[in-house]
């Protein structure tokens, strides 16, 4: 009967939906809540207590007197923190690159100003010999975009868009997420929790890259953009404006995917003990913290039926209601 | 498709090269820190009495920067130390950089010293993959087996085992180290139940034991660690099995197959299960390397000698050759799994030839 009912329980994405909100509301007023014991205080009276034992741990303490109770609260603030910002900034990338490398394929024709533009301004910046010569030339592409609108040829060149794309996608695909963040973390040395952000988007703006390019690829043969680029709507605007819109629809499916993913490499990375600065809170070091303690399981259930309960209702939001 | 074959392997070599590229560009920028691990530490060489003054300190950190080929400048081109009086300027450094010697040596088939032990990078992964093919390969082929054998059973009665579906459902929710420390918090716990140990193999391998002895110790060690990667790799599979068997049950074929009088498991084993294999065969290609990343997390979880640990301890002391040259097997193991999933989908759909 239970067997049965769970799974039904956890169809519904209304109950899902409630149980998110919760905890991006306890992320959000963590600082605030008035918790019994502040996340870091070592009470050495109590240490490694069971739950609702006499104190007022009402979770229990760690192995070093630290509140169960604070530390999940806490811990649901990192994750979310973490992991919503990383998710977004990933589908924002993966959108924009993944649409446009399949809306103009290999054949975007840029006009030449442009090009000189990047080149001269890329030139300056690095302040490669005679910087000056850079910023010349990023001037003079400038006052050429804005006389182009009068020529009638214009010199272009062609940019492999797709190409470099595709790319950058295989390449980052090639060897599993988790090894990679580990490499790049090493390199990265000592990481802060932007750092770990910074990386979290590397490594993930290639899956909503491929499903938007994909879905671009189909959307840019119908009618309606032939329409709108028959009826002299500049590119960019039938890019952005006509085809973005129904190109990202995949992108409502691996959103909460894409956040329970992370949310478990998040953890995970915790568990490594690479991620995050040993003072911040999170779900997976606590889970780890039981090995010092092997009699104090409310150490791992607590937060594992959390991420449990977090991962599968992003997952059963990626169902369509039925 | 030989062309179409040769193509996708050398775009796959391509971008494992320019990721290998990226990742010993990155890590090198910080140089600094592997030097500093790799001295002896500054207690330690007061005690010895050897370099006490600050001219000899710094020829010690010069002759450390010389032995692992950090004296050199980074790559073809960059610019001058902050220092200097021409800094920011660009600058071509010449063949004398690290990322040539690098590339030079990859190409001769030597992936470098480790920075911690001296070690060729070559023969520490050697001896870590033997460990862990065992591992990965054991648990790949028992999720596969279990995943073909559970597809099938669930298969056969599509609104049937809530309670496995549920469990299966719940179980790909886990993250695998999730699972690996659940399974210690079990089993290998004074408190619980102590039937496996949590760790210590290496000390178990280690001592003088006849190979009649180490065999069965050495299986004891590897029953939760396999137990937990498969446990992490069934799930997808069987999910994803399962619901393209289905989908193959109500196509007219099998209604033939049913009307000409064949019993279910006989219309899914020898009609169904071979078209529903090719979605779960491109998984397949995916396994290989996300068992190798999932070597990572259980071989911390275990403290097991393997390709996973020696990767997390690399990135922890900062030993770059031994974590650039983990990336190039693992892009070389995802080449492999590519490779193989072709051969196998050319099996399974004779139309793709």
């Amino acid at each position: 009967m239970i067997a049965l009912a769970v799974p039904h329980l956890f169809r519904t994405p209304s109950w899902a939906v409630a149980w998110l909100g919760f905890l991006m509301l306890v992320a959000a007023v963590a600082p605030v809540l008035p918790l019994p014991y502040p996340p870091h205080t070592l009470d050495l009276a109590h240490i490694a207590q069971a739950p609702l034992a006499p104190g007022q741990h009402w979770l229990g303490t760690d192995a070093q007197g630290r509140d169960v109770l604070s530390l999940l609260v806490f811990g649901t603030r990192t994750a979310v923190l973490l992991t919503l910002p990383a998710a977004l900034l990933a589908a924002v990338i993966g959108a924009l690159l993944g649409s446009a490398a399949g809306f103009w394929g290999n054949r975007a024709r840029v006009d030449i100003s442009y090009g000189v533009v990047a080149v001269g301004s890329v030139w300056w910046a690095l302040r490669l010999p005679t910087p000056w010569l850079g910023g010349l030339a990023a001037a003079l592409g400038l006052a050429g975009i804005a006389t182009s609108g009068r020529r009638r040829r214009n010199v272009a060149f062609r940019l492999p868009l797709d190409a470099l794309v595709t790319g950058a996608v295989t390449a980052l695909d090639t060897v599993p997420r988790l090894v990679l963040v580990v490499a790049l973390a090493a390199g990265a040395g000592s990481i802060s929790p932007a750092g770990l952000l910074v990386l979290l988007t590397l490594t993930s703006w290639t899956t909503p890259a491929r499903l938007v390019r994909a879905q671009m690829l189909r959307i840019r043969t119908l009618p309606f953009v032939e329409a709108a680029q028959a009826a002299g709507v500049p590119a960019w605007r039938v890019w952005l404006k006509h085809s973005i819109p129904h190109a990202i629809n995949p992108l409502k499916t691996l959103f909460p995917l894409s956040l329970a993913r992370l949310l478990g490499l998040e953890s995970t990375l915790s568990f490594l003990g690479i991620g995050l600065p040993p003072e911040a809170a999170s779900w997976g070091r606590l889970m780890v913290s039981y090995r010092q303690e092997p009699s104090a399981w409310w150490l791992f259930l607590f937060p594992t039926i959390m991420l449990i309960i977090t991962i599968l209702s992003l997952n059963s939001l990626t169902r369509p209601p039925k | 498709m030989a062309r179409l074959l040769f193509w996708r392997l050398l775009r796959t070599a391509l971008a494992v090269w320019a990721l290998a590229s990226g990742v010993f560009l990155l890590s090198h920028l910080e140089g600094s820190t592997a030097v500093e691990l790799a001295q002896p530490a500054l207690a330690e060489l007061r005690a010895t009495g050897g370099v006490t003054t600050p001219a000899a300190r710094q020829a010690l950190e010069r002759a450390t920067r010389h032995r692992l080929g950090l004296d050199v400048p980074l790559f073809y081109v960059g610019t001058h130390r902050p220092a200097s009086a021409t800094a920011g300027q660009w600058h071509w450094n010449g063949l004398a950089n690290q990322y040539h010697r690098w590339l030079r040596d990859l190409l001769h088939g030597q992936l470098g010293a480790s920075f911690r032990t001296g070690e060729g990078v070559g023969a520490r992964l050697q001896q870590a993959l033997l460990f862990t093919l065992p591992l990965t390969g054991t648990a790949a082929t028992l999720a596969v087996l279990l995943a073909l054998a559970l597809a099938q059973y669930l298969a056969g009665r599509p609104r049937g085992h809530g309670l496995l579906r549920g469990a299966l459902v719940g179980l790909q929710a886990l993250p695998l180290f999730v699972i690996a420390l659940g399974l210690l918090l079990l089993f290998a716990n004074p408190e619980t139940l102590a039937w496996f140990p949590s760790y210590g193999l290496e000390q178990a391998t280690d001592a003088e034991l006849d190979a009649g002895y180490q065999l069965p110790l050495y299986l004891w060690h590897m029953t939760l660690p396999v137990i937990a990667l498969t446990l992490s790799a069934l799930p997808e599979l069987t999910l994803q099995l399962t619901a393209a068997l289905e989908a193959e049950l109500g196509t007219d074929y099998a209604t033939t197959a049913r009307a000409k009088g064949l019993a279910e498991r006989a219309v899914i084993r020898h009609h169904a299960l071979r078209n529903a294999l090719l979605p779960s065969l491109a998984q397949l290609a995916e396994l290989l390397p996300a068992l190798v990343a999932g070597a990572v997390v259980v071989e911390v979880a275990f403290a097991l000698p393997g390709m996973g640990r020696l990767l997390a301890e690399a990135a922890a002391a900062r030993d770059f050759p031994v974590l650039v040259g983990g990336v190039l097997l693992v892009g070389a193991a995802r080449l492999l799994a590519l490779l193989i999933t072709d051969f196998l989908s050319l099996w399974a759909d004779p139309r793709i030839r």
